[in-house]
């Protein structure tokens, strides 16, 4: 089952053989934690997210339309993040807004983070996102832009950007 | 930006993404411009840092609990009976085979229709010339019974009507050859009764009508008629006749003649 791609598995699953499904989630599920985690800084949540994540996948396997496996997976998995995140906080203020509020407010709590963690919460969310998906998770600039709706070589520019951004504030506070 | 800085491959760069060329371009960049150089330095750290950064773990339960979740839609779904896909492949042969059963049905039908209306209509015509031979014997019964000769004869030859004649028909033949005083009447009846001299009744009633008649035409034909049957119990009213005196002379040489044959 190993050699086989992401996109293979899953369009098998698709078709009905569920028991792949165990292969993604043994493969990604760390991955999504990971993103979730140092999006929100909050363990319980993420564990809970990820598992929403994967439990979406069963349902909506059929929905599947053979794009890339990963930028369908991450796609669920932000949209999990926003949907919690409005639904937190009644007042329907901007979405990324309220996202980096949330895990400000969790960096003056823990002191737990990493230097790098904190570094990361000061950047915007957008930016933020983008960074940890491409650094942590190693997703490419394609399926970035899959993700987020543009284009590859916008997605590249705004790395650009933000890890300079995010190399001055790491530095800074070193 | 810089026009010949190279900042925005410099990730790129690190990551040992870049294509021979830009890789080549960048490393020489670097070597000459400390502006870029620092930058580099400075993201190098950085990444460093993504790379020494922990990874946390979920724990135990995360897995579990998705195998669960799984379990369950396999249950669920094992429920689900598809149709949709081997529905269509075998929709063609079937519905042939539902036109062809139809009309298969249609004709079968019809025949079966048509078999029992022939049935029904030969039983009627056979109930209709059971009742039409009913209706002649009894007119032929009655005719026979009438005043005139003629009429009597014509009843008499009614038996031509009948190929199986019942006892009652034979019988009222034989009262007529018997004991009717037209010579005529008698000799038509014997006629009728000829054709069926086999019948015991028949045989009987010529025997006796060899003993009481007094036609010679009648007694020659009776004569040789029993002959013809090789009736035994002839012999007798035979002997009998010759041992008469008014019996005439052609019936006795007749008598003569027939006896050997019968004994």
């Amino acid at each position: 089952m190993e050699e086989l791609s992401d996109e293979i598995v899953m369009q098998k699953v698709a078709a009905g053989n569920l028991d792949l499904l165990k292969v993604l989630f043994d493969r990604h599920h760390r991955h999504v934690y990971n993103f979730l985690y140092k999006m929100s800084g909050d363990k319980m949540l993420s564990e809970d997210l990820t598992q929403d994540v994967f439990y979406k996948i069963i349902k909506y396997r059929s929905s599947y339309k053979n794009g890339s496996f990963v930028a369908w997976l991450f796609t669920i998995a932000r949209n999990d993040l926003k949907t919690h995140f409005t639904r937190v906080h009644k007042n329907h203020e901007d979405i990324d807004a309220v996202d980096y509020k949330k895990v400000e407010n969790q960096e003056d709590r823990s002191e737990e983070h990493s230097h790098l963690q904190n570094a990361l919460n000061k950047l915007d969310a957008t930016d933020r996102e983008l960074v940890i998906l491409n650094r942590f998770q190693e997703i490419r600039y394609n399926e970035l832009a899959e993700i987020t709706g543009s284009t590859p070589g916008a997605i590249k520019t705004r790395m650009s950007r933000a890890l300079k951004k995010l190399k001055r504030i790491y530095l800074e506070n070193i | 930006m810089e026009n010949n800085h190279v900042t925005k491959l410099l990730p790129e760069y690190l990551d040992n993404t870049l294509s021979k060329e830009d890789k080549e371009k960048v490393r020489k960049h670097i070597a000459d411009c400390i502006q870029c150089k620092l930058e580099h330095d400075e993201m190098n750290i950085l990444f460093k840092a993504f790379e020494n950064e922990p990874i946390s773990v979920p724990t135990e339960s995360l897995t579990a609990k998705f195998d669960k979740a799984l379990q369950q839609e396999k249950m669920e779904t094992s429920k689900v009976i598809p149709i949709s896909s081997e529905k269509k492949k075998i929709g063609w042969a079937s519905n042939m085979l539902k036109v062809a059963a139809s009309i298969a049905l249609l004709v079968a039908s019809f025949q079966m229709g048509r078999f029992l209306q022939q049935e029904k209509s030969n039983e009627d015509i056979a109930i209709l010339l059971d009742e039409t031979l009913q209706v002649k014997q009894t007119a032929m019964l009655s005719l026979m019974e009438n005043q005139s000769a003629s009429k009597r004869i014509q009843g008499v030859n009614y038996i031509e009507e009948f190929p199986n004649p019942d006892e009652a028909i034979v019988k009222a033949l034989a009262n007529r050859l018997l004991h009717d005083e037209n010579d005529n009447v008698r000799l038509n009846a014997f006629e009728a009764l000829s054709r069926f001299a086999t019948s015991p009744t028949v045989k009987q009633a010529f025997i006796e009508a060899l003993d009481i008649e007094k036609n010679p035409s009648i007694q020659i034909a009776i004569i040789q008629s029993l002959v013809k049957i090789q009736e035994k119990k002839a012999a007798a009213p035979m002997k009998k006749l010759l041992e008469q005196e008014d019996t005439q002379p052609f019936v006795r040489n007749e008598i003569e003649l027939a006896l050997p044959k019968i004994i």
